[in-house]
């Protein structure tokens, strides 16, 4: 029988029978919003984890920490010198499986010019800084090699930091002109992009959301040549100190390939364990827990929602099956009538499994919609970071698994009615 | 010697009914040619029902033969029946039996469905075969806004949709006022005179005397067989 005749049987079913087919959807309905919504969550983690990618510098950044020593080693902590520029030149010359290395000094400084002032902590930097950290310029340049050989007063800002001080100018404006940090000029060489999440600047931007901004810290940066820093603010401090004895307060580096990540860690390793004199006072923290725990809450709220989803899905089929049935022994004459002139078994089978799919499938479509809502919901609920994020290939997805569910629900129903006996159908009253 | 479209040999068909047998028709044999027009008469349990069932394709015979239009349908599966009753049969019942939620011209066109016709030729042929039963002002009405006797003409053209080689009525006046059923018997009359072939199924002995040929049934065997005129 032609298709299109059994949909327009099967809608002219429904639409006869309104309440009775949407009690019946119900359940699907449920079924396919609770799917979408969660595709949409977890796709929110997922944006908002590759987010926290970029802002920390991805898997390939690895910090270098200080550890507390054992107690059987406490008698050798003087021995080690700690975090120190001679780490960083150990591990470039020793350990080439690291690609970038940014040792890190910083000091508190007051920041001023003639149209703003404010504090911030200076960060004293290598060029690898900028690498390491997935730094993007606006205007400019970033810091240079040659900026560390001549001690260059140059400075490369952040952009909350340069709109305090240069409030209304634009970034290509701000370079070359003069800060003071702690009253000592410096020139700005460069200004770093603006860093905000994805929705772009019609939706949150970074600074102006509730909870908490993962580009903050990248936005109020205020970066220096690492000898500069230690010379014009530091050294005065702690004369004793020379730029390669200074503790670094941060040293990072970057792993070339991060199929070799333990391989490169042993490696520095082996470096650090002679710079610091055999004592085991450091340790490296890489994001691969952070992204497995961001995995596992991931895999929950897949495993949940599409618990709730298949258990729906499942009552929602049962309740079309009950439907059918109900349609079907309402209908035993019709079918009677459309076997005696001539529809075969298999004719009445696929009107009624096309009428039980007719129903999922208008449930399914309700259902997307629902969840839509529910996402509304969700996200004026708990605005944040993992905004859930609806997709095309999701609403897909739900909808062929209410067709499955319709499919599935209408077999027996559809077996039944095909199996009816045309001389007792047509006599049924 | 015009074509024969049914044949039954030494027919029999038992019910068991509450451990006793019932022997609906017994040994029957009967031939129907092409262009007659023949009444089964009996009263009711005389198995002229069963009889209907197997002219009209809706059953098997658990004896005997049965042959219609050159179809041997004797061991016939549901399929092959279905198929001779979409294309050799056309049935018209005592109570209608349209389909309530569509409109006349849809249920003319549902054996043509069955059949496989596409939808243009479809819906041409439905109106051409309203409008043949006096109905072309009526299309789009449903069963439920008709009388019984436009019910019963929506029936007839239904039946004649596939240009079937046996119109078969089961009391097909059975519902309807004497002056109504005139009509429709008019009607089958005039369906005969232009070649086709008519078996009307009733207890009725008026309806009789205006068939050619009247097959009268008493306990599952012919009991007499005679020609009017």
């Amino acid at each position: 029988m032609n298709l299109l005749i059994a949909f327009e049987v099967g809608l002219r079913e429904i639409i006869s029978h309104k309440f009775r087919s949407f009690l019946s959807m119900l359940g699907i309905v449920l079924g396919v919003s609770s799917l979408v919504a969660t595709m949409a969550i977890t796709a929110g983690i997922e944006r908002g984890t590759r987010m926290v990618m970029q802002q920390i510098g991805g898997l390939e950044r690895v910090g270098v920490t200080k550890k507390e020593i054992a107690s059987d080693e406490l008698d050798f902590w003087t021995f080690s010198p700690g975090r120190t520029l001679l780490d960083a030149i150990a591990i470039r010359s020793s350990a080439p499986l690291i690609s970038h290395i940014s040792p890190e000094i910083s000091e508190y400084a007051s920041l001023a010019t003639a149209w703003g002032n404010s504090g911030r902590g200076i960060s004293g930097v290598y060029p690898d800084f900028f690498t390491i950290n997935l730094h993007e310029l606006a205007a400019g340049r970033f810091l240079a090699d040659t900026d560390l050989e001549n001690n260059n007063r140059v400075v490369v800002l952040g952009q909350l930091t340069a709109n305090q001080l240069f409030p209304g100018q634009k970034p290509p404006e701000m370079v070359g002109k003069t800060i003071f940090l702690n009253q000592i000029p410096f020139e700005v060489v460069g200004v770093l992009k603006f860093y905000q999440n994805e929705m772009g600047p019609g939706g949150r931007p970074g600074g102006g959301r509730r909870g908490w901004d993962p580009y903050r810290g990248k936005n109020e940066t205020v970066a220096i040549p690492f000898t500069t820093l230690f010379y014009e603010l530091k050294s005065g401090k702690f004369p004793q100190d020379t730029p390669s004895s200074v503790p670094l307060q941060n040293l990072f580096l970057r792993i070339g390939d991060l199929n070799y990540m333990s391989e490169a860690l042993d490696q520095v390793r082996a470096a650090l364990e002679v710079t610091h004199r055999g004592v085991e006072d450091f340790d490296f923290e890489t994001r691969q827990d952070m992204f497995d725990r961001i995995e596992a809450s991931m895999r929950s709220t897949r495993i949940s929602g599409g618990l709730i989803a298949a258990i729906s899905l499942l009552v929602g089929g049962i309740g079309i099956t009950n439907i059918m049935l109900a349609s079907i022994s309402e209908r035993v004459r019709e079918i009677g009538i459309r076997l005696a002139i001539g529809a075969r078994g298999r004719d009445i089978f696929i009107q009624i499994l096309i009428e039980s799919v007719t129903i999922a499938l208008i449930g399914g479509i309700l259902g997307v919609g629902a969840g839509f809502g529910l996402i509304q919901l969700l996200m004026w609920l708990a605005p944040g970071d993992n905004v859930p994020l609806m997709t095309w290939s999701s609403v897909v997805i739900s909808v062929c698994f209410a067709t499955l569910a319709g499919i599935f629900s209408g077999i027996y129903p559809a077996y039944k009615a095909a199996g009816l006996d045309p001389i007792s159908a047509l006599r049924y009253e | 010697m015009p074509d024969r479209v049914l044949r039954l040999e030494a027919v029999s068909r038992v019910y068991r009914l509450g451990g006793q047998e019932i022997r609906a028709l017994d040994k029957l044999s009967l031939e129907i040619f092409a262009g007659e027009f023949t009444a089964i008469i009996g009263p009711s349990g005389s198995g002229k029902s069963t009889l209907m069932h197997l002219i009209g394709g809706l059953d098997t015979p658990q004896e005997g033969r049965l042959e219609i239009c050159g179809h041997d349908l004797t061991e016939a599966s549901a399929d092959e029946l279905a198929r001779v009753r979409n294309r050799e049969i056309g049935f018209v019942f005592q109570s209608f039996n349209l389909l309530p939620r569509f409109s006349v011209v849809e249920n003319i066109e549902l054996p043509m469905i069955y059949r496989g016709l596409g939808p243009g030729e479809r819906r041409k042929r439905a109106t051409a075969l309203a409008e043949q039963v006096g109905l072309g002002d009526r299309l789009q009405n449903r069963p439920g806004q008709l009388s019984g006797g436009q019910c019963q003409r929506v029936a007839i053209a239904r039946a004649l949709a596939n240009e079937p080689s046996i119109l078969l009525g089961d009391e097909p006046t059975g519902n309807l006022d004497s002056k109504t059923g005139e009509r429709i018997l008019e009607m089958f009359r005039e369906l005969h005179r232009s070649g086709r072939t008519v078996v009307l199924v009733t207890h009725d002995p008026e309806i009789a005397e205006v068939c050619e040929r009247v097959i009268e049934i008493r306990d599952g065997k012919i009991r007499r067989e005679y020609r009017n005129r």
